[in-house]
Protein backbone atom coordinates (compact mmCIF):
# COMPACT_ATOMS: atom_id res chain seq x y z
CA UNK A 1 0.00 0.00 0.00
CA UNK A 2 1.09 3.73 -0.56
CA UNK A 3 2.51 5.04 2.33
CA UNK A 4 0.87 8.15 2.02
CA UNK A 5 -2.53 6.86 2.24
CA UNK A 6 -1.16 3.86 4.96
CA UNK A 7 0.19 7.24 7.01
CA UNK A 8 -3.66 9.31 5.87
CA UNK A 9 -5.41 6.00 7.18
CA UNK A 10 -3.65 6.15 10.87
CA UNK A 11 -3.91 9.62 11.38
CA UNK A 12 -7.39 9.62 10.42
CA UNK A 13 -7.40 7.36 13.69
CA UNK A 14 -5.55 9.50 15.84
CA UNK A 15 -2.39 8.30 15.73
CA UNK A 16 -0.02 10.90 15.26
CA UNK A 17 3.05 9.35 14.92
CA UNK A 18 1.72 9.11 11.45
CA UNK A 19 1.75 12.47 10.80
CA UNK A 20 6.14 12.23 10.74
CA UNK A 21 6.28 10.09 7.97
CA UNK A 22 3.40 12.06 5.60
CA UNK A 23 5.55 15.35 6.63
CA UNK A 24 9.28 13.84 5.95
CA UNK A 25 7.75 12.82 2.62
CA UNK A 26 6.79 16.00 1.39
CA UNK A 27 8.15 18.98 4.03
CA UNK A 28 11.02 20.02 2.13
CA UNK A 29 8.52 20.37 -1.76
CA UNK A 30 5.58 22.20 0.47
CA UNK A 31 7.80 24.16 2.08
CA UNK A 32 9.69 25.57 -1.39
CA UNK A 33 6.03 25.75 -3.22
CA UNK A 34 5.45 27.84 -0.14
CA UNK A 35 8.06 30.18 0.09
CA UNK A 36 8.01 30.77 -3.39
CA UNK A 37 4.27 31.30 -3.86
CA UNK A 38 4.18 34.01 -0.84
CA UNK A 39 7.91 34.92 -1.14
CA UNK A 40 8.30 35.77 2.34
CA UNK A 41 9.84 33.22 4.53
CA UNK A 42 8.34 33.99 7.93
CA UNK A 43 4.81 34.05 5.69
CA UNK A 44 5.90 30.37 4.28
CA UNK A 45 6.66 29.21 7.97
CA UNK A 46 2.77 30.62 8.80
CA UNK A 47 1.07 28.77 5.92
CA UNK A 48 3.51 25.57 6.46
CA UNK A 49 2.02 25.09 10.01
CA UNK A 50 -1.03 26.03 9.80
CA UNK A 51 -1.29 23.42 6.51
CA UNK A 52 -0.50 20.78 8.20
CA UNK A 53 -2.92 21.44 11.33
CA UNK A 54 -5.73 21.58 8.99
CA UNK A 55 -4.33 18.13 7.16
CA UNK A 56 -4.79 16.88 10.79
CA UNK A 57 -8.19 18.73 11.44
CA UNK A 58 -9.71 17.54 7.75
CA UNK A 59 -8.07 14.39 7.15
CA UNK A 60 -11.51 12.44 7.57
CA UNK A 61 -11.94 14.70 4.12
CA UNK A 62 -9.47 13.12 1.90
CA UNK A 63 -10.48 10.90 -0.49
CA UNK A 64 -7.62 7.57 0.34
CA UNK A 65 -8.80 6.44 -3.14
CA UNK A 66 -6.23 9.78 -4.47
CA UNK A 67 -2.91 10.34 -4.47
CA UNK A 68 -2.14 12.56 -0.70
CA UNK A 69 -0.28 14.85 -2.20
CA UNK A 70 -2.31 17.26 -4.56
CA UNK A 71 -4.69 17.65 -1.45
CA UNK A 72 -2.13 18.20 0.91
CA UNK A 73 -1.27 20.97 -2.05
CA UNK A 74 -4.82 21.86 -2.60
CA UNK A 75 -4.91 23.13 1.17
CA UNK A 76 -1.55 24.62 1.53
CA UNK A 77 -2.14 26.58 -2.00
CA UNK A 78 -5.56 27.63 -0.40
CA UNK A 79 -4.11 29.25 2.42
CA UNK A 80 -1.39 30.68 1.25
CA UNK A 81 -3.94 32.31 -1.47
CA UNK A 82 -5.98 33.87 1.99
CA UNK A 83 -2.96 35.04 3.21
CA UNK A 84 -2.09 37.06 0.54
CA UNK A 85 -5.16 38.18 -0.14
CA UNK A 86 -5.75 39.70 3.03
CA UNK A 87 -2.24 41.16 2.53
CA UNK A 88 -2.46 42.58 -0.22
CA UNK A 89 -5.60 45.08 -1.90
CA UNK A 90 -4.08 44.28 -5.63
CA UNK A 91 -5.10 40.56 -7.61
CA UNK A 92 -2.46 38.48 -6.85
CA UNK A 93 -1.70 38.54 -10.67
CA UNK A 94 -0.23 41.79 -9.90
CA UNK A 95 3.46 42.51 -10.16
CA UNK A 96 5.02 43.85 -7.08
CA UNK A 97 7.35 47.02 -6.81
CA UNK A 98 10.90 45.77 -6.74
CA UNK A 99 11.31 44.56 -3.35
CA UNK A 100 13.72 46.53 -1.15
CA UNK A 101 17.18 44.44 -0.68
CA UNK A 102 16.48 42.76 1.96
CA UNK A 103 18.69 42.53 5.33
CA UNK A 104 21.64 40.51 5.79
CA UNK A 105 20.01 38.82 8.36
CA UNK A 106 17.70 37.16 6.28
CA UNK A 107 18.94 33.39 5.93
CA UNK A 108 16.89 32.67 2.73
CA UNK A 109 18.65 35.81 1.05
CA UNK A 110 22.61 34.84 2.43
CA UNK A 111 21.82 31.86 1.15
CA UNK A 112 20.93 32.96 -2.20
CA UNK A 113 23.72 35.16 -2.24
CA UNK A 114 26.21 32.73 -2.12
CA UNK A 115 24.50 31.25 -5.42
CA UNK A 116 25.48 32.16 -8.89
CA UNK A 117 21.46 32.50 -9.59
CA UNK A 118 20.81 35.13 -6.83
CA UNK A 119 19.77 36.81 -9.73
CA UNK A 120 17.61 34.89 -11.00
CA UNK A 121 16.43 34.19 -7.82
CA UNK A 122 15.45 38.01 -6.84
CA UNK A 123 13.72 38.65 -9.95
CA UNK A 124 11.49 35.67 -9.18
CA UNK A 125 11.02 37.31 -5.70
CA UNK A 126 9.85 40.58 -8.26
CA UNK A 127 7.08 38.70 -9.81
CA UNK A 128 3.45 38.31 -8.80
CA UNK A 129 2.72 35.18 -6.67
CA UNK A 130 0.28 33.46 -8.96
CA UNK A 131 3.63 34.13 -11.80
CA UNK A 132 6.39 32.40 -9.13
CA UNK A 133 3.93 29.76 -8.46
CA UNK A 134 3.52 28.72 -12.09
CA UNK A 135 7.27 28.85 -12.62
CA UNK A 136 7.92 27.02 -9.32
CA UNK A 137 5.49 24.03 -10.36
CA UNK A 138 7.24 23.75 -13.99
CA UNK A 139 10.58 24.28 -12.67
CA UNK A 140 11.23 22.61 -9.26
CA UNK A 141 8.30 20.34 -9.18
CA UNK A 142 9.28 19.41 -12.63
CA UNK A 143 5.16 19.15 -13.60
CA UNK A 144 4.26 18.37 -17.30
CA UNK A 145 1.69 20.95 -18.71
CA UNK A 146 -1.15 19.13 -17.82
CA UNK A 147 -0.40 18.02 -14.50
CA UNK A 148 0.57 22.36 -14.05
CA UNK A 149 -3.07 22.82 -15.19
CA UNK A 150 -4.58 20.32 -12.85
CA UNK A 151 -3.22 21.51 -10.19
CA UNK A 152 -3.71 25.09 -10.42
CA UNK A 153 -7.22 23.83 -11.45
CA UNK A 154 -7.47 25.88 -14.97
CA UNK A 155 -7.88 24.53 -18.77
CA UNK A 156 -4.61 23.56 -20.25
CA UNK A 157 -4.20 27.07 -22.34
CA UNK A 158 -4.56 29.04 -19.52
CA UNK A 159 -1.92 27.05 -17.94
CA UNK A 160 0.14 27.66 -20.85
CA UNK A 161 -0.45 31.48 -21.41
CA UNK A 162 -0.15 31.45 -17.36
CA UNK A 163 3.41 29.68 -18.21
CA UNK A 164 4.19 32.43 -20.71
CA UNK A 165 3.23 35.11 -18.81
CA UNK A 166 5.70 34.41 -15.92
CA UNK A 167 8.17 33.44 -18.32
CA UNK A 168 8.40 36.77 -20.54
CA UNK A 169 7.73 38.91 -16.91
CA UNK A 170 10.94 37.16 -15.78
CA UNK A 171 12.57 37.56 -18.44
CA UNK A 172 11.90 41.23 -18.37
CA UNK A 173 13.14 41.28 -14.67
CA UNK A 174 16.07 39.73 -15.48
CA UNK A 175 16.90 42.24 -18.18
CA UNK A 176 15.82 45.58 -15.65
CA UNK A 177 18.87 44.55 -13.77
CA UNK A 178 21.19 43.45 -16.39
CA UNK A 179 22.27 42.76 -20.04
CA UNK A 180 21.15 39.48 -20.82
CA UNK A 181 24.72 38.29 -21.63
CA UNK A 182 24.99 38.51 -17.41
CA UNK A 183 22.66 36.04 -16.32
CA UNK A 184 23.82 33.47 -18.15
CA UNK B 1 12.23 31.33 -44.20
CA UNK B 2 9.43 30.33 -42.49
CA UNK B 3 7.27 33.00 -39.77
CA UNK B 4 8.80 33.99 -36.65
CA UNK B 5 7.77 31.87 -33.70
CA UNK B 6 9.44 34.80 -31.26
CA UNK B 7 6.40 34.08 -29.03
CA UNK B 8 7.03 30.08 -28.56
CA UNK B 9 10.19 30.20 -27.79
CA UNK B 10 10.09 30.66 -24.30
CA UNK B 11 7.29 28.02 -23.93
CA UNK B 12 9.91 25.58 -26.15
CA UNK B 13 12.22 26.42 -23.52
CA UNK B 14 9.85 25.44 -20.90
CA UNK B 15 9.18 22.14 -22.74
CA UNK B 16 5.71 22.87 -22.78
CA UNK B 17 4.84 22.78 -26.70
CA UNK B 18 3.08 19.91 -28.44
CA UNK B 19 5.13 18.14 -30.79
CA UNK B 20 4.05 19.58 -33.77
CA UNK B 21 4.74 22.95 -32.55
CA UNK B 22 8.08 21.72 -30.92
CA UNK B 23 8.52 20.85 -34.68
CA UNK B 24 7.67 23.69 -36.37
CA UNK B 25 10.08 26.04 -33.81
CA UNK B 26 13.06 23.55 -34.51
CA UNK B 27 12.86 24.03 -38.30
CA UNK B 28 12.12 27.75 -37.79
CA UNK B 29 15.36 28.27 -35.35
CA UNK B 30 17.72 26.54 -38.07
CA UNK B 31 17.46 28.74 -40.59
CA UNK B 32 17.11 31.90 -38.43
CA UNK B 33 19.86 33.54 -36.67
CA UNK B 34 17.82 36.10 -34.30
CA UNK B 35 15.72 33.21 -33.24
CA UNK B 36 18.21 30.79 -32.47
CA UNK B 37 19.56 33.40 -30.17
CA UNK B 38 16.78 34.24 -28.66
CA UNK B 39 16.05 30.34 -27.79
CA UNK B 40 19.31 30.19 -27.03
CA UNK B 41 18.32 33.22 -24.05
CA UNK B 42 15.62 31.29 -22.96
CA UNK B 43 17.52 27.98 -22.29
CA UNK B 44 19.75 30.35 -20.12
CA UNK B 45 16.76 31.47 -17.89
CA UNK B 46 15.37 27.88 -17.95
CA UNK B 47 18.24 26.58 -16.62
CA UNK B 48 18.81 29.25 -14.36
CA UNK B 49 14.97 28.75 -12.90
CA UNK B 50 16.39 25.08 -12.62
CA UNK B 51 19.32 25.73 -10.56
CA UNK B 52 17.67 27.71 -7.91
CA UNK B 53 18.53 27.29 -4.44
CA UNK B 54 16.10 24.49 -2.49
CA UNK B 55 15.12 25.86 0.67
CA UNK B 56 13.98 23.78 2.96
CA UNK B 57 12.18 24.14 6.50
CA UNK B 58 13.85 24.27 9.63
CA UNK B 59 13.84 21.39 11.89
CA UNK B 60 12.79 23.98 14.44
CA UNK B 61 9.13 24.88 12.13
CA UNK B 62 9.04 20.65 11.69
CA UNK B 63 9.42 20.04 15.30
CA UNK B 64 7.07 22.90 15.82
CA UNK B 65 4.55 22.00 13.46
CA UNK B 66 4.65 18.54 14.79
CA UNK B 67 4.05 20.00 18.35
CA UNK B 68 1.36 21.60 17.30
CA UNK B 69 -0.63 19.13 15.17
CA UNK B 70 -0.39 16.84 18.24
CA UNK B 71 -1.71 19.47 20.65
CA UNK B 72 -4.52 19.25 18.44
CA UNK B 73 -5.25 15.36 17.84
CA UNK B 74 -5.05 15.42 21.59
CA UNK B 75 -7.73 18.31 22.14
CA UNK B 76 -9.66 16.48 19.68
CA UNK B 77 -9.82 13.09 21.21
CA UNK B 78 -10.86 14.66 24.55
CA UNK B 79 -13.71 16.98 23.13
CA UNK B 80 -14.63 13.40 21.41
CA UNK B 81 -14.64 11.65 24.59
CA UNK B 82 -16.52 13.87 26.16
CA UNK B 83 -19.10 14.30 23.66
CA UNK B 84 -19.30 10.55 24.01
CA UNK B 85 -19.48 10.43 27.95
CA UNK B 86 -21.99 13.30 28.37
CA UNK B 87 -23.98 11.02 25.44
CA UNK B 88 -24.15 7.96 27.45
CA UNK B 89 -24.54 9.86 30.83
CA UNK B 90 -28.06 11.31 29.23
CA UNK B 91 -29.16 8.04 28.12
CA UNK B 92 -28.28 6.59 31.67
CA UNK B 93 -30.47 9.19 33.71
CA UNK B 94 -33.51 8.83 30.36
CA UNK B 95 -33.18 5.14 31.35
CA UNK B 96 -33.11 5.88 35.35
CA UNK B 97 -36.19 8.51 35.22
CA UNK B 98 -37.71 5.52 33.61
CA UNK B 99 -37.25 2.78 35.64
CA UNK B 100 -37.72 4.44 38.53
CA UNK B 101 -41.01 5.61 37.69
CA UNK B 102 -41.85 1.57 37.26
CA UNK B 103 -39.88 0.95 40.79
CA UNK B 104 -41.77 3.84 42.56
CA UNK B 105 -45.29 3.08 40.99
CA UNK B 106 -44.74 -0.66 42.66
CA UNK B 107 -43.51 0.40 46.05
CA UNK B 108 -46.08 3.38 46.41
CA UNK B 109 -49.26 1.49 44.17
CA UNK B 110 -48.86 -2.77 44.67
CA UNK B 111 -46.73 -3.07 47.45
CA UNK B 112 -47.74 -0.84 50.17
CA UNK B 113 -51.24 -2.06 49.76
CA UNK B 114 -49.85 -5.46 49.57
CA UNK B 115 -47.69 -4.55 53.17
CA UNK B 116 -51.13 -2.65 54.26
CA UNK B 117 -48.58 0.51 54.45
CA UNK B 118 -49.46 3.55 52.38
CA UNK B 119 -46.55 5.28 51.64
CA UNK B 120 -48.30 8.34 50.13
CA UNK B 121 -48.22 9.10 46.22
CA UNK B 122 -46.43 7.85 43.53
CA UNK B 123 -46.13 11.19 41.64
CA UNK B 124 -44.94 12.85 45.22
CA UNK B 125 -42.45 10.35 45.16
CA UNK B 126 -41.01 9.99 41.75
CA UNK B 127 -41.38 14.23 41.86
CA UNK B 128 -38.87 13.76 45.03
CA UNK B 129 -36.45 11.31 42.93
CA UNK B 130 -36.30 14.05 39.84
CA UNK B 131 -35.81 16.96 42.21
CA UNK B 132 -32.73 15.05 44.06
CA UNK B 133 -31.60 13.48 40.70
CA UNK B 134 -31.30 17.02 38.68
CA UNK B 135 -29.66 18.76 42.13
CA UNK B 136 -27.13 15.74 41.90
CA UNK B 137 -26.43 16.01 38.39
CA UNK B 138 -26.11 20.17 38.79
CA UNK B 139 -23.92 19.94 41.55
CA UNK B 140 -21.83 17.37 39.89
CA UNK B 141 -21.70 19.92 36.56
CA UNK B 142 -20.50 22.92 38.56
CA UNK B 143 -17.70 20.62 39.67
CA UNK B 144 -16.52 19.13 36.73
CA UNK B 145 -16.58 22.58 35.07
CA UNK B 146 -14.84 24.44 38.04
CA UNK B 147 -11.76 21.36 37.37
CA UNK B 148 -11.62 22.05 33.81
CA UNK B 149 -11.18 25.61 33.61
CA UNK B 150 -8.53 24.78 36.31
CA UNK B 151 -6.92 23.27 33.89
CA UNK B 152 -7.49 25.72 31.41
CA UNK B 153 -8.71 23.11 29.07
CA UNK B 154 -11.89 23.39 27.19
CA UNK B 155 -14.53 20.62 26.72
Amino acid sequence: MDPDREDAARLRRGDTSALAGLMSRHQARLFRYLLRLVGDESLAEDTFQQAWLQVAERIGRYDASRPFAPWLFTVARNLALDHLRRQRSESLDDVDEPAAPRSASDPLERALARQQTARMAAALTELAPLDREVLSLRFEEELLLPELAAKLGVPLPTAKARLYRALTRLRERLLATAAAGDWR
Amino acid sequence: MSPHVTELLALAAAGALDAGESERVAAHVRECAACAARADEWGHVVLGLGRLPQPRPSQALVARTLEAVEALIAERAERDWSRAALGFLVALAWTLAIVAWLVIDLVAGELALRLARPVGPTAAWYGAYLVAGWLTAGAAAVLLGRRVQEEGRTV
